[in-house]
């Protein structure tokens, strides 16, 4: 048992306030002995990223997180010499501010790049769950006390189970046992519209038929009064898809990949 | 007040106090509420202030909207913003004015040196030196040219106060020294609507419908929201915090469609679009008059609807049709003009007439503030109209005026900056908005949640021309009035002016009054969010002008022109008393508490008017012979909170809340006021002269026979008398992209442009090769490429009114032929009046009104050309400019102003 924070990505409207929150708590604030202050700029133990997919203009934008994963199997740990690094009871990996000695073994050892070196104070800092605020009666640390949406949610394993069984950690082969979950996790989407030029219509009500060569599971979609058609969560690889209507001749795509997200753009579907 | 949770370990003890963040000023309310934890005299954090800290939930009690199965509560801590938890750093940012300043080359006994304004450095002075200056100076342009010589530049958005406003303030004292010259608070982002909208359904003040029960209507009823030009997941920042993005996310859960149609995928679009229509700017009358084509060719609309609830359709019709000038309105002749595909036009219009649909903003933004912008506001409630506007689910929707919680308490609202009994606090000078909220809060019947009668306004009341001072000028002509006077105008422009206000015409300088030859200003900030401030600046430097004087916490755009500036101190070092009915969760009035000593030599608007008074002999007149504390008591025991707690408890507590109506826990079906007009027409009119919906315009056939930019029937008008900004023009050959300027993600107008942990956000600012950080312009792919141009370039645009550099943001997220960039950069002029490295593009934005007869401001959908910026070169050139002090992280910083030798 112990803390664990659950990121829903689907849920995130992109505001960046765990960002500053995080900021605000720990820049120019010395909470040691859990942390002395982050610098104000460049480094972030909570990072949103902006991830733009697709094209125009078929795109969405996703909204990633990096966060130190407080790993119950913790590389960083390992790979400290020094000893500076421990795990609480509550499973929270704090890095000793003052058992550190810069050797930044542990930057080069965390698979997830969430370690930063702090070159004033000569030591490797990095998220905390706000462990100087939870040993004082606070419920979750910052970032998830200013999300306005619930993305962010943090407790007790125990208590979060529900959010648990929708989630995923982030590389599992790392074998590190992350205590961060996310849910929602963008995959790859490919998207279309399709449209007849002889009527200048866009055409509704298309069957599209995807498959990815060599495996038998078959994807459809019906596209709507724009010719629109999505298929979402899709895996990296390399897919075919068919665009049927009847009075149409058929059409065959192939060879997508997606390796980005694909918006295919306008597809003509012509009258037979 | 101490909070058990913020006391250290090693650290001292932390104190808690609350503070409104929103950034409304002037008469607003606060919204976007933070507690602050304080420890040793220095900020520690702002957090989201949780309401159940002094109270049970209990015992203020949750309201609900059930809609569709589903129920939407507010959560039991406020929603601020990024910028509200960022503010820490603003308070304590290096670009804080610290002591009185004068521009070393301004000698008010000798050479006053205009024209060297926005070159000449400062040296700092004294705050007796500093007062000294003041009021001889007051007294001197009185005395020889009467008091309308004096112009009071003080509206506008900021940190909100009922003591202490961030505006306004000098008003108090100017009305008690014989009168002042007033720039008039226009109506900005609502340009349209309420130049164009309000001549189509009435709907005093700003011509936008009713919002009284809104989401609940929309949530039940609603099926498809036309998101169109807004962006519920920016604009909302500013004032209210985040309950807006809640409320899209549930919609959503609804199953309701959202479809995003502008120019740029923007920021709600990102995660809430269904589907996105990109648009060229500017060009929505086209599409929405295909639109109409479509409905009125395939009977798709509301035939009875039209028949009995509107007047003059035939008209339109025949303009839609191409009876009246021989071209139809159809989807492929909108498609070149829009850059839409006709087909989605085709299905848009006919999604639309499929369900019930609403069209949603938050306030007009970029979309409304285009060039001719009345004609798409007025056609959007002409199409609304044609598919039953008023019946449930089928509205305008904006966010920015929900008022989500009112109409679950038990008090309408909390007032202290206007007393619900209509005893006023002088603070907050009435003549400034126009307005009182006297009115806004008697009409909530709190038993009954009863909307207004159509024909009067949602909210504010007009101020008699009594109580203003005898000359205005329109905030968007204020350039034009210095520099060519006499200058005339329709309408006051003052926001909360009823429609009728659009017929009277004035003039500047009026009847009896002096021109402007003294400038108070605690707006500093016309140059990043006004009509092509190039000309302003050309007006700022005029010998008319023989004395500016600032006041600011920070020292950004106009104040770099001031011949005095004075430091203002933030909310964070004063005490005051606000009330938040704004987040959209509960209201609530709190006790605003001296956090910090004054960053400084810094002192609140208010006492700085009071310093003044003092040497002229007018501070009685000014405090009302009451102290800062009498005042709060004052406010709050005319607040409405005074019949549910006592002062002393609510001082104890720090805050109270508005409960929850006891029937409110459960939910009552409720009537959005438009419901009314569509059930029964006669019994319920409209403000318009038939009392109906009107496709033909009967006053403005009236008051402006022949005018062909804003005629009787909404027409498409890409370029004409007043404006040439269309790729129609043969402008667009020299200048062949069309700019949209939103406001800000990550600014409110000018505000917060120093904040280092927003700065370093991607989409805040683009790291030039240069190492300075350039206001993005967002480009796609296409037309970088055919410029040269890469992601982080520095970039130069331009048309003829100047030229403005930034950093090139290539993306999916904007269509070809459009660039765009949020208004508000902070100016830093490498020539004034030519050239800004900051990224204000508002110093090149098109510099007449609207249209001839209507006087708003134009600051979108305008023409420019884009290319890459020699940085070589500029910098080889303006040497100087390019070397000024400068801190990456915080941009530009106050040292940079500072004469030679100047310690600060």
């Amino acid at each position: 048992m112990g803390k664990a924070l659950i990121i829903d990505i689907t849920k995130c409207n992109g505001c960046y306030n765990c960002q500053i929150a995080c900021k605000d708590e720990h820049v120019g604030n010395d909470w040691t002995p859990i942390a002395k202050p982050q610098p104000d700029t460049g480094q972030f133990w909570m990072k949103v990223t902006d991830i733009v997919r697709g094209t125009l203009p078929k795109v969405k934008v996703a909204y990633w997180h990096d966060i130190c994963q407080h790993c119950d199997d913790a590389p960083c740990m390992k790979a400290c010499r020094q000893q500076a690094i421990y795990k609480r009871a509550d499973g929270i990996v704090i890095i000793d501010p003052e058992k550190c000695v810069g050797n930044r073994n542990c930057v080069d050892a965390c698979p997830y790049g969430v370690i930063y070196f702090n070159g004033d104070l000569n030591i490797s800092q990095k998220c905390t769950f706000c462990a100087h605020l939870l040993d004082r009666g606070w419920k979750e640390p910052r970032c998830v006390d200013a999300c306005p949406t619930e993305a962010l949610r943090f407790g007790e394993e125990a208590e979060l189970k529900e959010y648990i069984k929708q989630s995923e950690v982030l590389h599992p082969e790392f074998k590190a046992k992350p205590r961060v979950y996310y849910i929602g996790i963008p995959k790859r989407f490919i998207a279309g519209a399709v449209w007849d030029p002889g009527e200048d219509e866009c055409t509704e009500g298309a069957t599209v038929t995807l498959t990815e060569p060599g495996k038998a599971k078959k994807l459809v979609a019906r596209t709507d009064r724009f010719g629109d058609f999505w298929f979402e969560s899709l895996e990296v690889g390399k897919y075919s898809l068919v665009i049927e209507k009847p009075g149409y001749k058929a059409k065959k795509l192939e060879g997508i990949s997606t390796e980005k997200d694909v918006n295919l753009g306008d597809i003509e579907l012509v009258k037979r | 007040m101490a909070d058990k949770r913020g006391t250290g370990k090693k650290n001292g003890a932390e104190k808690t106090f609350i503070k409104a963040m929103g950034l409304i000023g002037e008469t607003g309310t606060g919204g976007s509420t933070v507690a602050v934890d304080v420890r040793d005299g220095k900020i520690v954090r702002l957090r989201p202030f949780h309401y159940d800290w002094k109270y049970r939930s209990e015992e203020f009690g949750i309201w609900e909207i059930h809609a569709r199965g589903k129920v939407f509560r507010p959560r039991l801590q406020s929603l601020p913003s990024p910028h509200s938890l960022g503010y820490k750093k603003r308070v304590y940012s290096r670009n804080r004015v610290l002591h009185p300043l004068k521009r070393v080359d301004w000698d008010p006994g000798g050479q006053r040196n205009p024209e060297k304004r926005g070159e000449s450095k400062y040296v700092r002075i004294s705050w007796d030196e500093a007062l000294d200056i003041i009021t001889s100076e007051l007294k001197r342009v009185q005395k020889k040219y009467g008091p309308s010589a004096v112009l009071l530049q003080g509206d506008g958005h900021g940190e909100t106060g009922v003591v202490h406003p961030s505006h306004a303030c000098p008003a108090l004292l100017l009305k008690h020294m014989g009168g002042y010259t007033l720039q008039t608070r226009n109506p900005d982002s609502w340009e349209g609507f309420y130049w164009g909208a309000k001549h189509a359904w009435g709907m005093d003040p700003v011509g936008i419908e009713s919002q009284t029960n809104m989401v609940p209507d929309i949530a039940e009823n609603c099926e498809l929201i036309l998101y169109w030009g807004c962006d519920p997941e920016t604009t909302s920042w500013a004032f209210h915090g985040q309950a807006q993005s809640r409320v899209c996310y549930w919609l959503g859960e609804l199953g309701i469609k959202g479809i995003f149609i502008c120019p740029d995928l923007n920021y709600g679009a990102a995660v809430h679009a269904d589907k996105w229509i990109p648009i060229l700017p500017n060009t929505d009358a086209a599409m929405r008059l295909a639109i109409a084509y479509v409905w009125i060719t395939e009977g798709t609309y509301d035939k009875d609807y039209v028949a009995t609830h509107t007047y003059g359709f035939d008209k339109f019709a025949d303009y839609v049709l191409g009876k009246e000038d021989g071209i139809a309105k159809t989807p492929g002749w909108a498609a070149e003009l829009c850059g839409v595909p006709s087909r989605i036009i085709k299905a848009l219009a006919r999604e639309w007439a499929s369900r019930r649909t609403s069209i949603s903003h938050y306030l007009g933004g970029g979309a409304i503030r285009g060039p001719y912008s009345t004609e798409p506001a007025r056609l959007e409630v002409l199409l609304l109209a044609m598919q039953g506007l008023g019946k449930p689910g089928v509205h305008q929707f904006c966010f920015n005026q929900i008022f989500l919680a009112e109409p679950f308490k038990s008090q309408a609202m909390f007032s202290p900056q206007v007393a619900y009994r209509g005893t006023e606090v002088p603070f907050q000078a009435a003549e400034i908005h126009g307005i009182s909220r006297n009115d806004f809060i008697k009409r909530w019947d709190p038993a009954g949640w009863t909307p207004p009668p159509l024909h009067k306004p949602e909210f504010g009341l007009v101020t008699p021309p009594a109580q203003r001072p005898s000359q205005i000028i329109a905030k968007d002509l204020i350039h034009e009035a210095i520099l060519n006077p006499p200058v005339s105008w329709y309408g006051t422009t003052f926001w909360s002016e009823p429609l009728e206000d659009q017929f009277v015409k004035y003039t500047y300088p009026a009847r009896g009054c002096s021109e402007v030859h003294m400038i108070w200003t605690d707006t500093p900030c016309w140059i990043t969010c006004w009509n092509d401030s190039n000309y302003f600046i050309k007006a700022i430097r005029s010998p008319k002008i023989e004395f500016i004087l600032a006041q600011q916490p920070w020292l950004e755009n106009d104040c770099q022109f001031a011949d005095v500036i004075l430091p203002v101190s933030t909310k964070f070092e004063e005490e005051d008393i606000q009330v938040d009915a704004m987040s959209e969760q509960f209201d609530v009035i709190f006790h605003e508490g001296k956090c910090i000593e004054p960053v400084g030599e810094s002192k609140s608007d208010y006492e700085i008017v009071c310093l003044i008074a003092d040497r002229l002999g007018l501070r009685d007149k000014v405090t009302g012979g009451k102290t800062e504390e009498q005042w709060i008591k004052y406010a709050f025991d005319n607040s409405g909170a005074e019949e549910f707690i006592t002062y002393k408890e609510w001082r104890e507590k720090g805050y109270y809340i508005s409960p929850t109506l006891p029937e409110a826990r459960q939910y009552v079906k409720r009537r959005t006021p438009l419901q009314d007009f569509y059930e029964d027409p006669e019994g319920h009119p409209l403000k318009t002269p038939s009392g109906k919906v009107e496709f033909y315009s009967q006053n403005l056939a009236r008051h402006f026979p022949g005018d062909k930019e804003r005629p009787p029937v909404p027409h498409w008008i890409p370029y004409g008398e007043t404006h040439q900004e269309s790729r129609l023009h043969p402008r667009a050959k020299k200048y062949p992209l069309l700019v949209v300027s939103n406001h800000g993600r990550w600014r409110v107008h000018a505000n917060l442009d120093d904040i280092t942990w927003i700065r370093e956000i991607e989409t805040c600012k683009v790291k030039g090769q240069d190492g300075y950080l350039y206001e993005p312009l967002w480009m796609n792919q296409q037309d970088a490429a055919a410029r040269g141009i890469q992601r982080g370039d520095v970039v130069k645009i331009y048309n003829e009114r100047g030229a403005v550099l930034a950093g090139a943001y290539v993306t999916e997220r904007i269509m070809p032929g459009v660039v765009s960039i949020d208004h508000g950069a902070r100016y830093d002029p490498i020539v004034p009046g030519e050239l800004d490295r900051g990224g204000a593009i508002n110093t090149i934005t098109p510099r007449k009104t609207i249209s001839k007869n209507a006087t708003g401001m134009v600051c979108a959908g305008f023409l420019v050309a884009v290319e890459r910026a020699n940085l070589d070169e500029l910098k080889r050139k303006y040497h100087q400019a390019f070397n000024r002090p400068y801190d990456p992280g915080a941009g530009l910083t106050r040292e940079r102003v500072l004469h030679r030798g100047e310690k600060i």
